[in-house]
């Protein structure tokens, strides 16, 4: 091998040494929770991080490393941490470099638990945040204070679906020197490498279209490698010594791994957020095939919103691929293959129209995931944003008639039949 | 940390520990285009166990004040500068690649610094592809590629890796497009131009050592021959799996050989 390795080779083979003893082709589960150490030299090397190695599950373990590994290749970034859930992953990422009187700058149109853990939890420890609305490019400049030290948001907003205008966003933190970590649960580098646009690091919630199957909980925090933490002192936790490993100073040492290393070293220690060897596993067969399972994601949701948009009973349907979408630009420019497969939609008659259909509709799911290899229904008011006020609710683009749709991969054909026995409730219901 | 060599910063680190010149050194050079980074998991292993680690970026890389220097010279007398500038003493050199065409002309000018040297992926010269040349001056991003699509072995472009969750190679790539565009093809000009390293070799009276990387496409057995021919009685070692960039691909092996070889003959107390 001689050359770079396309995104498809990767999503198979990155990452994974096959197994030297039994030339097991699969990644190995490694269920164990401890490492035997050969000597005592290699035992210490490994604990004041001289070298590579595992010690103890919970901050490494062979399985979740090859999965680390094989995201960090397909997102191109320098290292990755896998966590056990994608909240965790957050959580981890933001407190590696905030603290106490720090603020971030996160868009309006997010994941409900995201908004949650900035609005409610982290004020708790000091960090608080200020909301902008997503198309709101200056908003966010203005935004900025002398204490601010993140800027947050989703590509694909959540359940809105705005575009962040990632290289417009991503200036205005290289001109505050201030890092753009960007949630990018809903497109999955095979949509866009966010990296590619001037974001410094990424999170996935790997529950979903990454490992696709919605058998099995993750997360990750992906370095770009791409921040120059030593450019300001405002990220001590980077590049001031961390006395638990002898004064190391990260950014010295690991460049452009100083940040996945904190949280390695840091909150997978101290915490403990760590991904099981079976979820690993489970998700490393998932991400094989990753680009084949999007493309039918992308083309079913075509498909879908030509079906919904000529629907009657339809009020609006919403998905940046349509050319009445605010972002459909942004979405031509930074997912060329497809704006991902959320589908959000009005049923005629509100509310109670939008109840009918969810509950006579049978082979979507009526849960509260996305990205799942099956189709997925909810009603975001009452259910993943529900713990969110008014304004926020109105913020994020969410009306009470609101239906996401989250397009399986099964065939389209079945998918429509389904929908046509929820209209029909929803239109039996009008006529009572 | 930075300390100033001729009126410019210069940047180094230095294992974790507080430079001290009371100790044995282990001076750590690195290859085109790269900085201090790709010796990390060496360099911290012997800052703890009693030796005073350096690990400087060249001129005009990463965090060293510019320009990049024009030739391995150059290299050589800004090498000595740090020596002096720092009172370094009982200096083992640990060089790679084009490191290692530094560590030719810093041993054999100044023999008296040194105690031993370990060349690690090198030949005696190392002719440039004009390919990459011109790609380091006109399109560094394709240059980028190329060095590290030919100086990665299978291990590097799976994106396998001693350090749990990290790619060497997407790590690489980020400090590489860090050096470019000047600092690259400085480099690379540097290494194609010089041709003094079969004179140099034979100078060298120090302890010296060979690490060879088996399917190394930048160092090739050929020109690893020719460098172990001219060396006065070096050990050699073959990691035959690995690939030009054997202190990430393979660094339990390096750092063992290295260990080996430097804590005999330079040995700290």
């Amino acid at each position: 091998m001689s050359r770079f390795l396309n995104f498809d080779t990767l999503s198979l083979h990155a990452g994974q040494t096959v197994d030297a003893e039994h030339g097991a082709r699969a990644t190995p589960i490694y269920q164990t929770t401890s490492y035997v150490f050969p000597d005592t030299d290699t035992a210490s090397s490994i604990f004041n991080l001289e070298r590579g190695g595992h010690a103890y599950s919970r901050i490494t373990n062979p399985t979740v490393g090859v999965l680390e590994q094989r995201i960090a290749a397909l997102e191109d970034g320098s290292a990755a941490v896998c966590t056990s859930s994608g909240m965790a992953a957050t959580f981890c990422a933001i407190t590696a470099i905030l603290g106490q009187g720090d603020h971030i700058v996160a868009s309006t149109q997010m994941y409900g638990g995201n908004i949650s853990l900035m609005k409610n939890t982290l004020p708790r420890f000091g960090i608080t945040t200020t909301f902008v609305d997503p198309t709101d490019i200056d908003g966010f400049r203005t935004a900025i204070q002398a204490n601010t030290k993140l800027i947050y948001g989703e590509l694909i907003g959540n359940p809105g679906l705005d575009i962040l205008d990632l290289e417009a966003i991503a200036k205005i933190g290289a001109d505050h020197h201030v890092p753009f970590m960007v949630d990018a649960t809903f497109n999955t580098p095979y949509l866009c490498r966010c990296f590619d646009y001037g974001a410094n690091m990424t999170i996935h919630s790997v529950t979903k279209w990454m490992g696709g199957h919605g058998a099995a909980i993750g997360g990750v925090v992906v370095d770009g490698g791409n921040f120059d933490w030593g450019a300001t002192d405002k990220y001590p936790t980077i590049t001031e010594p961390y006395a638990p490993f002898s004064g190391i100073n990260l950014w010295e040492e690991f460049g452009p791994s100083a940040f996945a290393t904190r949280i390695r070293a840091e909150a997978m220690r101290d915490i403990g957020p760590s991904m099981s060897p079976m979820n690993a596993f489970l998700l490393l067969q998932g991400i094989e095939t990753l680009s084949l399972r999007m493309d039918r994601h992308l083309s079913n949701t075509m498909a879908l919103l030509d079906y919904l948009s000529n629907h009657k009973q339809v009020s609006w349907v919403n998905h940046p691929s349509l050319p009445s979408h605010s972002s459909h630009d942004l979405a031509r420019k930074y997912l060329p293959k497809g704006a991902g497969s959320i589908i959000s939609f009005g049923v005629e008659g509100g509310r109670e129209a939008g109840k009918a259909f969810i509950e006579n509709v049978e082979l979507a799911s009526h849960l509260a995931n996305v990205g799942d290899a099956k189709t997925l229904i909810i009603h975001p008011a009452t259910t993943t944003h529900s713990r969110i006020d008014a304004a926020a609710l109105s913020a994020a683009g969410i009306t009470e008639d609101m239906v996401r749709l989250s397009v399986g991969l099964e065939d389209v054909a079945d998918i429509t039949a389904d929908f046509d026995n929820g209209f029909r409730a929803a239109r039996q219901l009008a006529k009572q | 940390m930075y300390f100033d060599v001729n009126g410019k910063q210069v940047f180094a680190t230095t294992g974790g520990k507080p430079f001290d010149n009371g100790k044995p050194a282990v001076i750590f050079l690195h290859g085109s285009g790269l900085d201090h980074t790709f010796w990390g998991l060496h360099s911290r292993f012997f800052a703890f166990r009693n030796y005073a680690v350096l690990v400087p970026d060249l001129p005009g890389h990463t965090h060293s004040d510019g320009p990049a220097l024009t030739s391995i010279e150059a290299m050589a007398d800004w090498l000595d500068d740090i020596v002096v500038a720092l009172d370094a003493r009982n200096v083992s050199l640990v060089a790679h690649s084009q490191g290692c065409l530094t560590a030719l002309e810093f041993a054999s000018r100044y023999p008296e610094r040194v105690r031993t040297v370990s060349f690690v992926a090198s030949g005696l010269a190392t002719p440039v592809n004009k390919v990459l040349l011109d790609a380091a001056e006109n399109d560094p991003e394709a240059a980028v590629a190329m060095m590290l699509g030919w100086g990665f072995g299978s291990a590097g472009q799976l994106h396998q890796g001693p350090i749990p969750g990290n790619s060497m190679v997407a790590g690489g790539r980020t400090v590489m497009r860090g050096n470019t565009p000047t600092a690259l093809v400085t480099d690379l000009k540097a290494c194609n131009a010089y041709g003094n390293g079969r004179q140099a070799a034979a100078k060298i009276t120090c302890p010296v050592q060979v690490i060879v990387a088996g399917k190394d496409r930048m160092a090739p057995a050929k020109a690893t021959a020719e460098l172990i021919e001219h060396l006065n009685n070096p050990v050699v070692a073959v990691i035959a799996q690995s690939g030009h960039m054997l202190p990430q691909e393979a660094p339990d092996q390096c750092r063992s050989l290295l260990k080996t070889f430097i804590f005999s003959n330079n040995p700290a107390t």
